[in-house]
């Protein structure tokens, strides 16, 4: 069935297919992120990464690694409600937050050969398969000075950016298309 | 004509690209592969420029960017006030023009090339891809990954470079500066500026060495040049730099100099060898050169040129001979300016009469082949020869002599650093390349000192110009800094407003109707509010959740007022301060479950309340079972309020009851708005009957046109920001940072009820007994009256005591707020002043532009004192 709210909603960068086609990025919009916060001993009887800076999970249950006792949980609006339940009531009796922050951020997918090059025209982080940047890793960082997580992917770098900053983001990144290719 | 372009050779020009360029208005041609330098030479130019001080004519003198001599500004296809010649690469259309050693700024905007700024990670960088670094680079890549070489000029044809699993070598860049860890930033030039940041776990710096120069008299004259830069032209360039030579060395490396340029065509007039004898003068005289063992050269003559060079004998014996360009080979210096910036020191090898590495500097940092040391000539340490020292030029950019150095050191200046600092020798573009060993040789043999006892002056980063633009990169004009928006931001754009940077946030400020000016504006948003409806998009408050069993406990320690008791579905304003008990932030806590709190903040302050909030957590209570998330981001938050804010949110479409009774004020009620999952909160920053609407983010354009579209027709409009400033300051509630300046306590803001200090301990607690804090004689929050009502007094004026403003005027407080009010029909202000509360009711002196302006003070709560028009 149809999510009756669908037409109410609106993604930060409705409208802005075009630009993102131009740096062969697309919106995945209305995903399902719900930040999780819980001593280790309490993960350790999820599904949880604990090796910092990696993802577990798919893509319909993925679960980011953020800090020694944060992950970011992205799944999909059909999974959610059955997985969070679960994880509600695995954590339901040690101190624990999970928090919606579904509408803080979008994600930009770069799906480019040349993405990891873009990326690298505004952070400073190693993103280079030589360097162990490959499918399954994921950052916390800064692009030109605005928050982001990236997420590695097969063939695909996603880029969680908090909703405010995501035009402005798309504006760099597209700058800086035009100056890799000028 | 005495310089000129040879028919054949030149290993980095490409004879099939004629390129385009004028010097001082001049047209001329080069070829690609070109520096300015070495084109203006194939074109005969002598004179590249004047001296700054003395005017003295100045031509090409390096080949390279120790160049202290020919000076350009370029004004097309891009701007760079001043740069070297020797370091311009020739394109069509360059347009460049001398400079006398100092640059100049046009007010005009400037082309700027594009740039790119590119970061990268390897295992190993080398820089400079002569001899010492392509081997380095060859070897390293044989063990290690990633190895990237950047040459400042070209590479070299060895076939095993294009085997060795490099990363694709970078030419035309140089590195800027080494920095912690390996940390290396590069300026490649070209049509595209790249700034590369490369992160290496090891860094090789092979980076040569530069020749030095000689002081003798007259020795800046044009056609005095470095040997080694005089074979790069014949060898590199194609071009003869003159045709009859005098060669004055202090080792061989000049012979094989001198003999590139006979092997084009030059005559070799004469080799003054500071050193009496050796293979390489053998070898000379067998080829029937005349060699003059222990001489040295002491002048030249000739006015834009040298025509004659002055020769003198180890006897006093003087000889004049014709020539037409002077090579230099005064030694090499290894080129450490990158070792030095980041810590690496000196010590004097006497064997090639050189400074090199001794040994320290960062553990991932190596030096290899000359710039070691390694492999430089044998060279006998000669710094300048007897003469006239006012003529003999250490420092040519700057027109310094031994003469000046010797005034700084005969005023009793020892260190070459004080020395420099005195004569501004290496504050130059250059940075002392071929200035600060001589001037450090020069300083010694005045003070009496060996030649190791003292080093060249230090250097820093960047070790090479680099024009600010190319350092900005993209980060200019609109990308300057990000820039954030809210979801409803495109309505806001649609419906005209004028917008307010509040941090990154573009907020609307006001939303102007044709012909409207701000104030009209204002003042219109203000009475629909007060008579009508408002809406504020509020989306931009700071929002964190704060989760966990000890919430309650944790927020009562931040906060000044009890957090712990609210019921849940309950919101209470509080207070937040410093350890010093100043107020640093505000905002409401709202119960959503036992466990659970909803706090928000300033705009401005949401990260660092949650900064504070982590800080406290991990540093001092990690016991505390409490975890903070920020959501400033998810939810959109539509701010309804006036008199018909409650008939407004109705004919939206909400299945909450609105009441009173059922939705009293300081209450949050869960439901649904214009059928979006919000939570509803009744609490009022304008002392207006108000529901702030806190739906997620991607539903609030729907919530916000929704809203619009239902209060239209009951008279809403939109505000903005500047209308809230002043209907809140209306009531008297305080902006933190604006009527703050972090000397504020609570009870200064007249807010001293908001502090519960029966409930335990807070952050700022201690602070507020302090005796300073509690003092009577502090400034307090009170409002004014000017008696012009139609002045609205600059926010930030004095406020004296009497209409005598003759000096000293002791200063009572400043205005913090100050609008024109609708509701009031006049002017009114905020103002923080001493002893402001016992001044109620009494008349003080606003100056206003050296104006004495009376203004009666008051009460801070100008509009509805009671509170009778918040439940509406």
């Amino acid at each position: 069935m149809a999510d009756p709210s669908a037409p109410m909603r609106r993604s930060p960068l409705a409208g802005r297919e075009h630009d993102l086609a131009r740096i062969s990025a697309a919106e995945v919009p209305f995903l399902v992120h719900v930040d999780v916060r819980c001593d280790p001993e309490t993960a350790a009887g999820l599904d949880l990464p604990f090796e910092p800076n990696t993802v577990a999970g798919d893509m319909t249950w993925g679960i980011l690694w953020l800090g020694p006792d944060e992950w970011l949980v992205v799944t999909t609006p059909v999974e959610a409600p059955r997985r969070l339940e679960e994880l509600r009531s695995a954590v339901a009796d040690r101190p624990h937050s999970v928090v919606d922050v579904s509408d803080s951020r979008t994600v930009i997918e770069l799906r480019g050969v040349d993405r990891l090059e873009l990326l690298a025209t505004g952070c400073g982080l190693d993103l280079d398969p030589r360097g162990g940047w490959v499918p399954g890793r994921c950052a916390q960082t800064t692009f030109a000075r605005t928050p982001v997580i990236l997420q590695e992917l097969d063939g695909a770098t996603r880029v969680f950016v908090r909703w405010s900053f995501a035009g402005s983001l798309v504006d760099r990144l597209l700058a800086a298309v035009d100056v890799l290719r000028s | 004509m005495t310089a000129r372009r040879l028919p054949t050779g030149g290993a980095w020009i490409d004879r099939s690209r004629p390129v385009s360029f004028s010097f001082d208005g001049v047209p001329l041609t080069g070829f690609a592969g070109d520096t300015v330098a070495s084109a203006l030479l194939a074109n005969d130019v002598d004179v590249v420029g004047r001296s700054p001080i003395e005017g003295r004519p100045r031509g090409v003198f390096s080949a390279g960017i120790e160049e202290p001599n020919a000076f350009v500004e370029v004004s097309a296809p891009w701007f760079e006030p001043i740069t070297a010649a020797t370091t311009v690469d020739l394109v069509d259309g360059l347009v460049v023009e001398s400079r006398p050693g100092v640059g100049r700024l046009s007010p005009e905007p400037h082309g700027t090339r594009p740039v790119a700024h590119r970061h990268r990670h390897v295992e190993v960088l080398v820089v400079g891809a002569g001899p010492a670094g392509t081997a380095a680079a060859i070897q390293a890549a044989a063990h290690a990954g990633r190895v990237l070489l950047v040459e400042r000029r070209q590479l070299p044809g060895a076939p095993e470079l294009a085997d060795a699993g490099l990363l694709e070598p970078q030419i035309g860049t140089t590195a800027l500066g080494l920095y912690d860890d390996g940390y290396v930033v590069l300026h490649q030039r070209g049509q595209l500026e790249t700034i590369w940041h490369v992160r290496a776990e090891r860094v090789i710096l092979a980076t040569g060495a530069y020749e030095r120069p000689l002081a003798f008299p007259d020795n800046d004259r044009p056609g005095v040049m470095l040997a080694s830069a005089a074979r790069t032209y014949v060898e590199a360039f194609g071009v003869l730099p003159g045709e009859r030579v005098v060669l004055f060395t202090t080792n061989h490396t000049g012979y094989e100099a001198a003999s590139a340029l006979v092997a084009a065509g030059a005559e070799l007039v004469a080799i003054a060898d500071t050193a009496r004898g050796g293979s390489a003068t053998d070898a000379a005289r067998a080829g029937g050169t005349d060699v003059r063992s222990g001489w040295v050269v002491a002048g030249t003559s000739g006015e834009e040129r040298v025509t004659a060079v002055n020769l003198l004998g180890p006897a006093g014996e003087q000889e004049v001979v014709e020539a037409d360009l002077l090579l230099v080979a005064g030694g090499w210096d290894p080129a450490l300016q990158l070792y030095r910036g980041i810590g690496g020191g000196l010590r004097y090898d006497e064997g090639i009469a050189a400074f090199v590495p001794d040994g320290t500097g960062p553990p991932w940092l190596d030096v290899v082949g000359a710039a070691a040391g390694d492999g430089l000539p044998a060279c006998t340490p000669s710094w300048d020869v007897p003469g006239d020292d006012a003529r003999k030029y250490v420092e040519l950019q700057r027109d310094q002599t031994v003469a000046d150095v010797a005034k700084a050191v005969a005023r009793g200046l020892r260190s070459v650093e004080h020395v420099k600092r005195a004569t501004y020798i290496g504050t130059t573009i250059d940075q002392g390349r071929t200035s600060g060993v001589l001037t450090a040789g020069i300083t010694n043999r005045l003070l009496g000192w060996q030649p190791d006892a003292q080093g060249p002056s230090n250097a820093r980063p960047p070790a090479f110009p680099v024009p600010f633009a190319a350092l900005a990169g993209l980060d200019g004009g609109p990308l300057l800094d990000p820039i954030r928006t809210t979801p409803i931001h495109p309505w806001h754009v649609t419906a005209g407003a004028v917008f307010e940077d509040v941090g990154q946030w573009k907020r609307p400020r006001f939303y102007p109707r044709s012909g409207e000016t701000m104030d009209e504006a204002v003042a219109r948003e203000c009475r629909a509010l007060r008579t009508a409806a408002g809406v504020l998009d509020a989306s931009t408050l700071g929002k964190i959740e704060v989760v966990g069993p000890d919430a309650g406990g944790f927020l009562d320690r931040m906060y000044t007022n009890r957090m712990s008791s609210l019921p849940v579905g309950t919101i209470r304003y509080g207070l937040m301060l410093g350890l010093d008990g100043m107020v640093v932030d505000d905002g409401v806590a709202m119960r959503l479950a036992d466990d659970r709190f909803l706090v928000t903040t300033t705009t401005g302050g949401a990260a660092m309340v949650l900064d504070r909030f982590e800080e406290w957590l991990q540093t001092e209570w990690p016991g505390m079972r409490v975890y903070c998330t920020s959501v400033t981001e998810q939810w959109a938050v539509v701010a309804v309020g006036g008199p018909l804010a409650r008939d407004l949110l109705a004919a939206a479409g909400t299945d909450l009851d609105l009441t009173n009774e059922a939705f009293p004020f300081m209450t949050l009620r869960r439901g649904s708005v214009a059928g979006a999952p919000a939570h509803v909160c009744r609490v009022s920053f304008t002392g207006e009957l108000s529901f702030e609407v806190h739906v997620p983010a991607t539903f609030g354009r729907h919530v916000w046109d929704a809203i619009v579209a239902a209060g239209t027709p009951l008279g809403l409009a939109p505000y903005g920001t500047e209308a809230m400033h002043v209907l809140r300051a209306e009531k008297g509630f305080v902006i933190v940072g604006q009527d703050t300046d972090g000397t504020a306590t609570p009870d200064d803001l007249g807010m001293g009820w908001i502090v519960n200090t029966g409930k335990g301990d807070f952050i700022g607690k201690r602070s507020l007994v302090r005796p300073d804090t509690v003092r009577p004689d502090r400034k307090q929050l009170v409002g004014l009256l000017p008696h012009e009502p139609g002045l609205v007094l600059p926010e930030g004026t004095q406020l004296v005591a009497g209409t005598d403003l003759a000096p000293p005027v002791p200063m009572l407080g400043h205005v913090t707020s100050s609008y024109a009010s609708a509701a009031l029909g006049r002017s009114f202000a905020l103002a923080m002043v001493r002893r402001g509360r016992d001044l109620r009711g009494s008349t003080l002196v606003a100056v206003v532009d050296g104006r004495a302006v009376p203004v009666d003070v008051t009460d801070p709560v100008f509009v509805d004192p009671e509170g009778e028009r918040r439940d509406g």
